[in-house]
């Protein structure tokens, strides 16, 4: 190992043979040295090409516009997008909407699951396994079968879900739930947090059962209450996972509901149920208006990063680890 | 433990049971969906009474399913393919070397969890373009080749491996290349055939990017060619419900056969 440190000339090798060699040709000498870039490169250049060229591009298209049609080109308006992009009202609508997805998804993703989770933890393994693969089924389906699906349920005049509240004289009319503004946007937001559950119920099994046991027999012998037990003992002992799953959710929340919006609502009524990226996806290849799309990206891609600077940061001073 | 009532017990099961019922009962509707016939598919029977094969068989004729579900496979299984392909080599110099700009690398696979697809979208479907991969597979798998979610994940599992091993092999003689793929793959194999299944589940679900790259039917994954005859077909539910049902059957007996892998695979990785 100590003689890596020798030879600055090598890239210091991680559990290799001491090198007794001292006389290598400057050519094996380089080939050793770019080994580890070689081994990089087919991922380093697939994501210059696929993820940071387009990520500057975007940046650079927010200050153009541009129609993507093919024999024209981008043409430079300053910060005109950004200037139009504040002064749209569907666009703050749609960011009204964005906020309520993200927080909306956190019962499904944070709360539920840490139930169904504890509740689950006490019980023998076959049946808590039989619980767990069955509440995974919804996360392994693909969004637009169960966009399908569930718009087969709640089809206003024959689906299901109608059918049963009228029999049961919950409500006189069906309800149009994906053309009535005040439903559209819950019924999304049920739909993502139904296929998640199953998901976060199963990262919360695996952090439960870490917890050392003693800790429940102890507050046990002390008289706690299961309730008790639960907020002072359980939930600080996963707060790490917790607050992972917390930046998974708002990360996530806005990219998992936008195949359920393109199936099921295409952002309407009214923009009632849209969230800004749906709004990028419409611009750009709808309206054919990539400036303001590149724009709305710009503003989000800082806007996500400073959150998820943000949690990051939280996770580290709030998390409680068990040595 | 905590002492527990029967009445607690009973409680617990109840809600348990009712969740599943919510997780696996729109499955079980699309199922039975697609076996009644016009009279009985707009009434609530929880069975069909005359179960019926037309709404297959009117599904086959409007869509060609079979070449969408071989699409779908296609680029499901390129994906998986490249994508642990191009993570090995990257999270294996990532643990074996040290040298310069590993930081900025680290920096680089990390920051891409923050781009959402969206912001990058546009350029990628003008290359795709230009490039004259529209309406192709190779066009919809190209950008999902690589991975940094499966770097990151495999970059874990290889810092688990005796690096005393590794460096008794290199004692021996065995060639950089040779150390990944005759000591650490054999030995590690299942926890790349578990994030294999995670890639490949994730391949299948792909989204936004197929359908941004594929228009018509028989170049499309089974997911976009769904979409398509949900929006053309609106009251055939009989038969939507039937296509639905075929496309999920491989996920579902993927699911059934290696349930438990999945599962733990999911716990191990996360999601993407």
């Amino acid at each position: 190992m100590s003689q890596s440190m020798e030879s600055p000339a090598l890239p210091p090798l991680a559990g290799t043979v001491p090198r007794a060699r001292p006389a290598v040709s400057r050519r094996a000498l380089l080939a050793r040295r770019l080994k580890p870039y070689l081994y990089l490169l087919p991922a380093v250049v697939l994501l210059g090409i696929w993820m940071y060229r387009p990520l500057l591009y975007t940046f650079y298209l927010a200050f153009q516009k541009w129609s993507m049609i093919p024999g024209t080109d981008p043409i430079y308006v300053g910060l005109d997008n950004f200037a139009r992009l504040f002064r749209n009202e569907a666009f703050a609508d749609s960011i009204g909407n964005t906020v309520f997805y993200t927080v909306g998804m956190l019962p499904f993703s944070i709360l539920i699951p840490l139930l169904l989770a504890s509740v689950t933890d006490g019980m023998s393994g076959r049946a808590k396994n039989v619980y767990r693969a069955i509440f995974f089924v919804p996360m392994i389906l693909a969004p637009v079968s169960v966009g399908a699906i569930w718009r087969w349920l709640f089809h206003p005049s024959n689906g299901l879900v109608n059918l049963v509240l009228m029999k049961l004289d919950a409500i006189r009319q069906p309800i149009a739930y994906f053309s009535d503004p005040d439903w559209a946007k819950w019924i999304i937001l049920f739909i993502t947090g139904w296929k998640m559950i199953g998901f976060s119920t199963l990262m919360f099994s695996s952090a439960l059962t870490g917890i050392n046991r003693e800790y429940y027999e102890a507050a046990a012998i002390d008289g706690a209450g299961r309730f008790r037990t639960f907020l002072r003992i359980t939930v600080p002992l996963v707060s790490p996972m917790i607050l992972f799953m917390l930046t998974m959710s708002i990360l996530f929340a806005s990219q998992s509901t936008f195949a359920y919006i393109d199936i099921l609502t295409a952002g309407g009524p009214y923009g009632s149920s849209t969230n800004v990226y749906y709004e990028m996806y419409k611009y750009a290849f709808g309206n054919l208006n990539v400036g303001f799309s590149a724009a709305a990206s710009l503003v989000f891609f800082v806007v996500f990063g400073v959150i998820a600077l943000g949690l990051n940061g939280l996770s580290r001073r709030l998390s409680f680890y068990d040595n | 433990m905590n002492k527990r009532s029967p009445a607690f017990a009973t409680l617990q099961h109840g809600l348990l049971a009712a969740m599943c019922v919510l997780a696996v009962f729109p499955l079980y509707w699309m199922l039975i969906s697609s076996f009644k016939n016009e009279a009985e598919i707009f009434t609530s029977s929880l069975v069909p009474m005359k179960p019926i094969w037309n709404n297959y068989r009117y599904a086959f004729e409007q869509m060609p399913i079979f070449r969408m579900m071989f699409n779908s496979f296609a680029v499901a299984a390129l994906m998986t393919v490249f994508q642990l392909a191009t993570s090995l080599l990257a999270a294996y110099a990532l643990v074996r070397w040290r040298f310069r700009g590993q930081t900025l690398i680290f920096a680089l696979l990390s920051l891409t969890w923050l781009i959402p697809y969206q912001s990058i979208m546009i350029p990628n479907y003008v290359l795709v373009n230009d490039m004259g991969l529209n309406e192709t597979l190779i066009g919809v798998v190209l950008p999902f080749a690589v991975s940094t979610f499966a770097i990151l994940s495999l970059y874990q599992s290889f810092q688990s491996f005796p690096r005393v091993l590794i460096e008794a092999a290199c004692i021996d003689g065995q060639s950089d290349f040779g150390i990944l793929t005759n000591l650490i793959l054999p030995n590690i194999k299942s926890t790349v055939a578990s994030l294999g299944i995670i890639l490949f589940l994730n391949g299948w679900n792909e989204y936004l990017w197929p359908m941004l790259i594929t228009r018509k039917m028989e170049n499309s994954p089974i997911q976009i060619g769904l979409k398509l005859f949900v929006n053309s077909d609106t009251n055939m539910w009989g038969s939507l419900m039937a296509a639905t049902t075929v496309s999920c059957i491989p996920i579902l007996l993927i699911y059934i056969a290696l349930q438990r892998q999945i599962v733990d695979s999911f716990v191990r990785y996360g999601v993407k």
